[in-house]
């Protein structure tokens, strides 16, 4: 039980670049962080920085560029006075969802009355598995092999499992890819997007100086205009050579940030803010490590339950599409409706920069139901090494 | 002499491309040319089209990828200035003459005083060229003629002018010989020069005798390939792959500049061929030709049925016997003697080849090596017209092409030239060749830069003794030419290693040590080795001989050691395939002179097992040597995929990116030029004070946290159903011997340790029915197989 609630007042996220080659190749994951948390701040002219209780910043491989606390390096980056704290979690994809939840928790507690949860990621600069691999030796029996199990072999198991045809997985890929297009165009982004402006310094050979190339990217660079069934079917199975996963029904790697600022009951009314949504509920589960997609199958119950709702009160599902295998997986497995869950496109067409995935669909969300009008919406998904997370917020626009 | 350190290659077609590849290979600042585009800023974009299509190439132009970088693209609107400092320009635009002239005309204000100027057409007038050329330059200007492909095809065509000066010749020649690695072969400027001329009448005259004898295309095929000592692909398959538009192009050129050789008649596309280009198949690149593929059948155009069957005909059995006959005279006889229509296809071929070889060697070529070379490098023949002629007996095959010159079965009514019946033996004789133009034999060209190949690709006529014996067995032969440097040469097929070739290692080391400054590992032909060899191997398995095969691959382990640790330097001279055993020697020696086209690998997995010739020991040796503080899993999981996949490095400079030839390695681009600098290093080494290598008992290694780093890699290639369940095995013994062991990661081990290791590995796998199996097949195949 807790004490009061807690609301979320504003949510905004950096476009999303693509990993290694996009815009935000040589930018640090620390720099985006800052910049989407001043963003927030910003955004509250009513905020006395001091008054921030903590900062939860979710980060799935949290080290080098994004290392080293990373919530605390960009909260002073920020420019935030020292006063304010900052904590980096990490639960691999969940990193920013689990950091809203937590940031809600110290609210609903009664411990603090604002707080910042964000998430930054860089795989153009960390990659999935961290620089420096060590596996533990004792994972390699029969119980525990599944830990060493790459994600598109758990993604494979869990399309034989669920018989997910490469066909269909082919089409769900290019149906987010035509809702991302569609949602950039109609501008349905711009709400929540805060663009950041790169600056690379460049070696110019022949003036013997650096040239400084500035942009500052305003839409998300991963949906494609020039994909087709046809194409996405000519793609090789990525992880298994007889399976059905490719590069083309797979999320892709990603770079970006985001933050949402929440307040209690109590600073609501004391600034009379008009909030976007209310905090619901949260719920995180495990699952065998091998079907590590199925994860949302049994988090969204648990999360549903606690906030004493069904499926259909939910107007918007933000399901991360991790792989087009599980996500059809999960849809089918507890019959969500398909016209619900990621109307703007998902992770397949936008990116998924893992520990910022939470905390950048989490403002996806809110500014959709404010535009739309519906009332519940939720964030979900899959885990690496067998979890899914559900979180569920209410819309009060 | 000039140096050349960068070279212009005008026109990035599929030739100036490939040749642009080829100077980047030899680490030479290459900028090449192509019209500037008419849309967009980059106004040399298709040059760079051309650039970034080399890495797609088949095989692939580039020895390395990082050649690419030296690779500059520039267009003639914008970067014709950059001429000025270039030392040579290659022009290799389409052939016609007035766009080559044209393109002359526009360069010549804009190169250097000492700018070389060559031309790469394939047939073209070098003369009417020059004489469009200022007088200046025209001292410096000559055909060079590359053939296609021209990373590997070996020959260059050098074609002067009247006004070519000979010092530039001379420098050029030199520079394409050892810089390029290319077999220089001059030639008169005569229309499509010797290679093209000799070559594409041979083609003509197989498709006239085809149709004649009402053979079919992969008839001929079987008949015109391997078995008379041409390249697999042979005629008509060659056609194909060369494109049937090309082909008809040069006999059109053929037919235009040829008008007065007597067999100009012949000089004409068949109508077949006409209806093949017109309907758009062109061969390989429209993928239907002559052959195309259906499914996974090729199938082949047959002309009485009007369509495409399933390729397979072959050589009649008794063809087939007339093929294997000991002596080439008793083939050329028994197929002359022969009603068989495929015997009989087989003498017309011979026959009408040698008679115009016979007749147009004066004016094409100086001598018959030229001639005979410009087949072997030009087509990949492994002899000559006139070799093949002189091996089955000069004076009789001549009687017999001029009595069916007298019966007008031949396709031309000349008569062989005099010369012909007036040489005793043929053209090849031990003081050179034949030129019939200063009607004496002449012989090899006397060129410095030839004293850097002892022994040169051998004519027919030539035998080489290499050297002095030290000492002789079935296995090996130690020999030396007085300069202190002892080579050991296998004698064993394949250059395979046996037990008495481990022996004699042992052996040629100890005397080396007590005689000579240092010892080389060089075989006289390619390959280098096949590796190990396996019929002994498995013999001793398959009687149960544990015991006895354990000692084999402790005394192969002993070897790579011995290498490693004689006191004089050992030099490894690596051409051509360098494969398990082969690559694993070496890794033991101090320093590698490997030809640019050097294969080397440890393809152990193929055959079920793990290199344990100490090549696994160096590995972890190697990774040992990086810095304390850098992560050695990158490099680790590197070496691993590279073992564990049985990769095979593509090129000498490629292996020296794998790691498997050092940093010290030289990469020679000549082959014939790899023994002279092996010698050069080994005595260099020996002169400089060498100190063998201290036993290394730090060898840092991975340990647990490696092998569990690199099982992570194999249970998800194996869950991907990448790898079968037994090479899930092997490679998780790979990962525990180049890791050391299952110790903690940064201990330190010596080298009997991972020797150890390797044996034990090696003959625990060794055991397994599905190891056996892998040696089996391949020893039955020559194959591997994944079970």
């Amino acid at each position: 039980m807790h004490i009061q609630q807690a609301y979320i007042v504003s949510a905004l996220r950096t476009p999303v670049g693509k990993a290694k080659k996009g815009f935000y190749r040589h930018t640090r994951p620390d720099d985006l962080l800052a910049h989407v948390i001043r963003g927030v701040v910003e955004a509250n002219p009513w905020l006395d920085p001091q008054q921030i209780g903590d900062v939860i910043a979710g980060c799935a491989m949290p080290e080098a560029e994004q290392g080293i606390n990373v919530a605390r390096v960009s909260t002073l980056l920020a420019g935030l006075p020292d006063q304010v704290p900052g904590v980096t979690i990490n639960r691999f994809c969940s990193s920013g969802l689990q950091a809203v939840a937590m940031a809600a928790d110290r609210i609903r507690l009664g411990e603090a009355d604002v707080m910042i949860a964000c998430g930054t990621e860089s795989m153009s600069m960390v990659p999935m598995m961290g620089n420096k691999l060590a596996t533990n030796p004792a994972i390699f029996t029969d119980e525990n092999v599944a830990i060493a199990y790459g994600m598109g072999i758990t993604a494979e198991k869990v399309a034989q499992k669920w018989q997910v045809s490469r066909e269909d997985q082919d089409a769900f890929a290019l149906r987010s890819h035509q809702r991302a297009l569609a949602a950039i165009e109609a501008g349905h982004f711009q709400a929540e997007t805060l663009p950041y402006t790169v600056r690379h310094s460049l070696p110019d050979l022949q003036n013997g100086t650096v040239r400084i190339q500035e942009s500052t990217p305003a839409v998300d660079e991963g949906p494609r205009a020039d994909t087709s069934l046809e194409k996405l079917a000519r793609l090789r199975p990525a992880f298994d050579a007889r399976g059905s996963v490719t590069a083309g029904n797979s999320s892709q790697t990603s770079d970006g940030a985001g933050a949402l600022l929440l307040v209690s009951e109590k600073v609501l009314k004391a600034h009379n803010l008009e909030p976007l949504a209310r905090f619901v509920s949260f719920s995180v589960a495990g699952v065998p490590p091998e079907i590590m997609g199925i994860g949302p199958v049994e988090a969204i119950p648990r999360a549903l339950k606690q906030a004493g709702l069904s499926q259909a009160d939910l107007d918007w599902i933000e399901l991360n599409e991790a792989f087009a295998a599980q996500s059809l997986a999960v849809i089918r497995q507890l019959e969500l409706d398909e016209d619900k869950v990621n109307p703007l496109g998902g992770a397949i067409a936008l990116g998924h920069p893992l520990g910022a995935t939470g905390a950048i669909r989490s403002a996806t969300l809110l500014h959709g139901l404010a535009r739309t009008g519906g009332r519940y919406g939720m964030v979900t998904m899959c885990i690496g090494t067998g979890m899914g997370a559900a979180g569920i917020f209410e819309n009060l626009r | 002499m000039k140096s050349i350190r960068k070279v212009a290659v005008l026109g990035a077609g599929v030739m100036g491309a490939q040749i642009a590849a080829h100077m980047a290979n030899a680490g030479l600042e290459t900028l090449l040319f192509e019209l500037p585009a008419n849309e967009g800023t980059d106004k040399s974009a298709a040059a760079r089209k051309a650039v970034a299509g080399l890495k797609k190439l088949k095989p692939p132009p580039l020895a390395h990828p990082a050649a690419l970088r030296h690779i500059e693209p520039a267009n003639y609107e914008e970067h014709l200035p950059a001429l000025a400092d270039c030392d040579l320009v290659i022009e290799a635009i389409a052939e016609k003459m007035e766009w080559k002239l044209d393109l002359f005309h526009k360069i010549t204000p804009h190169l250097g005083e000492g700018t070389w100027l060559a031309s790469n057409t394939s047939g073209l007038s070098i003369q009417k060229m020059a004489d469009a050329l200022p007088d200046d330059l025209q001292a410096r200007f000559c055909g060079v003629h590359f053939f296609n492909p021209p990373r590997y095809m070996h020959l260059v065509e050098l074609i002067p002018t009247q006004k070519t000066d000979p010092t530039m010749l001379d420098a050029l020649e030199t520079f394409l010989t050892t810089r390029m690695g290319k077999g220089i072969v001059r030639a008169k400027d005569t229309p499509n020069f010797i290679g093209n001329r000799i070559g594409v009448f041979s083609i003509l005259a197989t498709m006239h005798h085809t149709a004649r004898f009402g053979l079919s295309f992969d008839e001929v095929d079987a008949l015109t390939g391997t078995r008379i000592g041409r390249p697999k692909s042979a005629t008509y398959r060659t056609a194909d792959v060369v494109g049937l538009d090309t082909m008809a192009h040069v006999i059109h050129t053929m037919s235009a500049t040829l008008p007065d050789d007597p067999w100009h008649d012949y000089f004409q596309v068949p109508g077949w061929l006409q209806k093949l280009i017109d309907a758009g198949a062109l061969g390989q690149k429209t993928r239907c030709g002559i052959y195309r593929k259906q499914g996974k059948t090729i199938e082949v155009l047959d002309l009485e049925k009007g369509d495409y069957r399933p390729s397979g005909k072959g050589v009649a059995d008794e063809v087939k016997a007339m093929l294997k006959l000991d002596t080439p005279a008793e083939q050329m006889a028994a197929l002359r003697a022969s009603d068989h229509p495929q015997a009989q296809f087989l003498w017309a071929c011979f026959r009408d080849l040698f008679h115009y070889c016979a007749c147009q060697l004066e004016a094409i070529a100086d001598t018959a090596r030229d001639l005979d070379f410009a087949i072997r490098w030009g087509y990949g023949w492994k002899l000559g017209p006139f070799e093949l002629w002189q091996a089955a007996g000069w004076k009789t095959v001549a009687g017999w092409i001029g009595e069916d010159i007298e019966a007008g079965k031949t396709m031309a009514a000349t008569p062989l030239p005099d010369w012909v019946m007036a040489l005793e033996h043929g053209p090849h004789a031990p003081d050179g060749s034949y030129s019939p133009a200063r009607q004496q034999f002449i012989d090899r060209s006397s060129l410095p830069v030839y004293r850097r190949q002892p022994y040169p690709d051998p004519l027919i006529s030539e035998r080489y003794s290499y050297g002095e014996t030290v000492f002789e067995n079935d296995a090996v032969r130690l020999w030396h030419e007085g300069d202190g440097a002892a080579v050991l040469s296998f004698k064993t097929k394949m250059h395979t290693i046996s037990r008495e070739v481990l022996d004699s290692i042992h052996q040629a080391v100890n005397v080396a040590e007590q005689d000579f400054k240092t010892l080389i590992l060089w075989q006289t032909e390619e390959p280098f080795s096949a590796g190990a060899d396996l019929s002994g191997a498995l013999a001793a398995l398959q009687a149960g001989e544990i015991e006895a095969f354990t000692d084999m691959v402790d005394r192969f382990q002993q070897t790579s050691q011995r290498l490693r640790y004689s006191s004089i330097p050992v030099v490894s001279a690596p051409r051509g395939l360098a494969l398990g055993g082969g690559c694993e020697f070496t890794m033991h020696c101090d320093r590698v002179v490997a030809a640019l086209e050097t294969y080397i690998g440890l393809v152990e997995v193929g055959v079920g097992l793990l290199p344990a010739g100490g090549g696994l020991k160096e590995i972890a040796r190697r990774l040992s040597a990086l810095p304390e503080n850098v992560d050695p899993f990158p490099f680790l999981q590197r070496w691993f995929e590279t073992v564990a996949m049985g990769k095979v490095a593509g090129s000498a400079l490629e292996a020296i990116d794998l790691g498997f030839l050092g940093a010290c390695s030289k990469v020679v681009f000549h082959p014939h030029e790899v023994l002279h600098v092996a010698r050069q290093q080994g005595l260099f080494l020996a002169e400089a004070g060498y100190t063998p290598p201290l036993p290394d008992r730090h060898i840092r290694v991975a340990g647990k946290t490696g092998i569990a780093n690199l099982k992570l890699v194999l249970v998800n290639m194996l869950e991907g159903h990448f790898i079968s369940e037994h090479d899930f095995e092997i490679g998780s013994r790979i990962a525990e011997v180049i890791c050391g062991g299952e110790v903690e990661a940064g201990e330190r081990v010596d080298e009997t340790w991972l020797l150890d290791l390797e044996r034990k590995h090696f003959v625990e796998l060794a055991q397994m029915p599905k190891t056996q199996e892998r040696i089996a097949h391949m020893l039955k195949t020559g194959k591997p197989l994944r079970n």
